[in-house]
């Protein structure tokens, strides 16, 4: 579905941001992508719905080439949600900040008002629909924007740093919200730092330094690799830090299991 | 007997045009040396009370304020906030939006000028902070060719060249890495030791400042609800409650506590856990 | 394009015998040569003028990013060209003053890109500016490639929902700025708050005169420079009203 072919990207200022990267994301997978900052993760996001295009290689999305068609029409596919808020909400109501796209991608009248009702209702945000977006908590606008995209139903939704700022509860409704999309058989792809966000999900882990891929495999491969999170500059979620230093050869994969195997004495 | 840095007594302050105060009753007193996190849900009033500290608020922050706050020995309320710049250095979040100058020494020097110290004390002062904080080498770097690591040094730089007896640190790595954060607490705790400079930092991510603090405050709605060790405060207050998230370690703890294993006190990172867990299983 | 603009607006450093001149040397010799410009009557004057404005360019090492400057000026210049032309003059005076006006460009970025906002603000402040106007000044200059960034990630934002800004009439595109233009200016208002906060945090307006690092000071070359600027201004224009 997503796929990278020996994709290098060299930026305007000569600096290589991506070196040879080579990757396949199936439609429906769930996968997390971790590295220090400059390891060019973001810049692998903006290559999946052809803001960036690669230097070389291609990149192909169900089989066509990003180079040949539109950003708009990649974004259709591939729900992109950037880190900033602040730099996409501009409406006058929540409202009209989801049919924003809406109308960008050329639904019609009764399907906007359709799929509005239904996002507004998912995220809990139809007592905020007319306020200004510009008014809302940190919190409130994270969810707005990523309602905003998945008005328009991606078949994958990327997320650039979602749980940045985010108190507890967002983070719940986030894990909802992955939970929610695997179920319909969708994508989800997210780039974070917050790897103790990230390991209950259990999930691919792609860790990226310096412009490469080090390692693409299952959490708890990657978590548990010190050597290799020295190397990407990562640090060791809690609980995989605890199944290394007790020689598990499972891994802890949240409190519950933790709390439940430590009582049984295993 | 260690001097009070901060003592703050029935504290209260509402936001002009708001309704409800940002931050109420608040008694605290802070003592010359001390590390204290202050953790706390966005709107929590944790960012009122930093600027409270260094004349924010009331005098750019209008509102009601009620109650005293004192740093070393003064008054905020009736002590202009140049002044109160050279007893608080403060460190904002966007390490982007706190460098005014082109070059590292200039901006470092930037709080310098302000407050009309002369040439050679400036030099001096700059030489100092620049060795302190690791820069020498970046000096003559424009800040939109540092990295955001290096910029919150400069920030910390620029705020203690003043050389203020508090340094406060409202979430200064929320916009970091957490490897690059780790490396600025690190830094702020030898800041502490070789200057006994007292610190206030304000830090969501408690397990990145678990071995730095020696005291730890809660705050919700505007009121102080866990204040001293940090692992007692987090045996008693109920983090989800208030809106944060506790470090998977500490959730842990506090769960097997439920289930009858007697944890006490809770252990903020996993070495000290292990620990914990070897005495309670024979 | 965005690069190349954020390129020119952003001054880099180099170590040239020109660059390390005071700046109010530099400020002379620009106006010089701008002066010298402005009073050239014909084409050989005016190529004299950028063979004069070309050495201490060479020497500075700036001749490419001078010649990218210029490239937009040209735009302007062919405009002049063609108006003058289409009212009546003749070619050659029309190429004349076309090529005045790049002249005049090239003497005046002769000084923005051999110095430094850190050395402008100094003048500034030694031209005894008031000091709000001077920070006022130089922070705009220090933000715009911070604001360039910010509107190349609200673009980024803004396509990845639908929004094509090359498409559509005159009308649906300015329409389209709206998405673009409202975050920029919410991001810019965000950051002057935050700014003042730290401003006030570090003792802005304590003090009338605020103290500098610094001191500007005029060393040998730099009265050498000076003075060869306007004796060779003035010989110029001497000679060239003889011939």
């Amino acid at each position: 579905m997503i796929k990278f072919e020996s994709v290098t990207f060299i930026r305007p200022n000569g600096v290589i941001a991506l070196k040879d990267i080579n990757l396949e994301i199936e439609k429906n997978e769930l996968v997390t992508i971790v590295g220090a900052n400059g390891a060019g993760k973001t810049t692998l996001l903006k290559h999946m719905n052809g803001l960036l295009k690669p230097t070389k290689g291609r990149v192909l999305i169900d089989g066509v080439d990003t180079r040949k068609t539109s950003v708009a029409s990649l974004s259709k596919k591939i729900g992109l949600v950037f880190q900033n808020p602040d730099h996409q909400l501009f409406s006058e109501s929540v409202e009209a900040e989801i049919v924003f796209g809406l109308k960008n991608f050329g639904f019609d009248e009764r399907e906007i008002k359709r799929r509005t009702e239904k996002i507004l209702e998912f995220f809990g945000l139809k007592e905020l629909r007319d306020r200004a977006p510009l008014t809302l908590s940190g919190g409130e606008k994270k969810r707005l924007c990523i309602a905003a995209v998945l008005a328009w139903d991606p078949d994958v939704l990327v997320l650039d740093e979602p749980t940045v700022g985010q108190d507890l509860q967002n983070r719940l409704k986030l894990y909802e919200v992955i939970n929610e999309l695997r179920r319909r058989g969708k994508g989800v792809i997210i780039v974070s730092h917050d790897i103790e966000f990230l390991w209950p999900l259990q999930a691919r882990t792609i860790v990226m330094a310096d412009g490469k891929i080090l390692k693409d495999g299952p959490a708890y491969e990657v978590f548990m690799d010190r050597g290799l999170l020295k190397a990407a500059r990562i640090r060791q979620p809690q609980l995989a830090e605890l199944s290394t230093k007790l020689s598990l050869n499972f891994p802890f994969k949240g409190v519950e299991d933790a709390v439940e195997r430590l009582l049984r004495g295993s | 007997m260690t001097r009070k840095i901060v003592i703050i007594r029935n504290y209260s302050f509402t936001y002009e045009g708001s309704q409800r105060p940002a931050i109420r009753d608040v008694n605290l007193e802070i003592e010359e040396g001390e590390i204290v996190v202050i953790a706390g849900a966005s709107g929590s009033g944790k960012s009122t009370l930093l600027r409270s500290l260094n004349g924010l608020i009331p005098h750019v922050y209008k509102g009601e304020y009620r109650g005293e706050v004192w740093v070393d020995g003064m008054l905020v309320k009736e002590t202009p906030t140049y002044i109160l710049a050279t007893k608080v250095g403060f460190v904002f979040q966007n390490p982007e939006n706190q460098i005014f100058m082109f070059t590292v020494e200039r901006d470092i020097a930037f709080g310098l000028e302000n407050l009309g110290f002369p040439r050679d004390e400036m030099k001096r002062r700059v030489e100092w902070a620049l060795n302190l904080l690791g820069l020498k080498k970046l000096r003559k770097r424009a800040p939109h060719e540092l990295s955001d690591g290096q910029k919150q040094r400069v920030a910390i730089a620029g705020a203690i060249v003043l050389k203020p007896k508090l340094l406060v640190l409202d979430e200064p790595t929320s916009l970091l890495d957490p490897e690059t954060a780790c490396d600025v607490v690190s830094l702020v705790k030898e800041l502490n030791k070789s200057l006994g400079l007292t610190v206030i930092l304000v830090e969501h991510r408690l397990e990145l400042v678990a071995s730095i603090a020696n005291r730890l405050i809660v705050i919700n709605e505007g009121r102080i609800v866990g204040d001293g060790k940090p692992e007692r405060v987090l045996s008693n207050v109920n983090l989800q409650k208030v809106g944060l998230t506790p470090p998977p370690i500490v959730d842990l703890q506090i769960e097997l506590r439920r289930r009858g294993i007697a944890i006490d006190p809770v252990a903020l990172d996993v070495d000290r856990f292990l620990r914990e867990l070897d005495k309670v299983r024979i | 394009m965005a690069y190349m603009l954020a390129e020119g607006l952003t001054f880099r450093y180099e170590d040239s015998p020109i660059h390390r001149r005071d700046p109010r040397a530099k400020l002379l010799l620009s106006i010089c040569l701008f002066i010298v410009a402005l009073s050239s009557n014909s084409v050989i004057h005016i190529l004299i003028v950028f063979a004069l404005i070309s050495i201490p360019a060479m020497i500075a090492n700036i001749l490419k990013r001078m010649a990218k400057t210029l490239i937009f000026s040209l735009t302007f210049s062919v405009f002049i060209f063609v108006v003058n032309f289409a009212v009546g003059y003749d070619v050659i005076y029309s190429l004349t003053l076309a090529l005045r006006f790049i002249a005049i460009v090239a003497a005046a970025s002769l000084f923005f890109l051999t110095t430094s906002p850190d050395e402008l603000e100094y003048v500034m402040r030694w031209m005894k500016l008031p000091r709000d106007f001077v920070f006022a000044f130089v922070t705009a200059v220090r933000f715009v490639p911070v604001l360039l960034l910010d509107l190349l990630q609200i673009l980024d934002a803004q396509k990845s929902r639908g929004l094509e800004v090359e498409r559509g009439g005159p009308v649906k595109r300015i329409k389209n700025l709206i998405p673009i233009l409202i975050p920029l200016i919410v991001n810019a208002l965000i950051r002057s708050g935050e700014l003042a906060e730290a401003m006030e945090a570090r003792g802005y307006g304590a003090v009338k005169r605020p103290t500098s690092l610094y001191v500007l000071s005029f060393d040998k070359w730099d009265v050498i420079l000076s003075s060869l600027s306007v004796i060779g201004s003035v010989i110029f224009i001497y000679l060239s009203f003889l011939l």
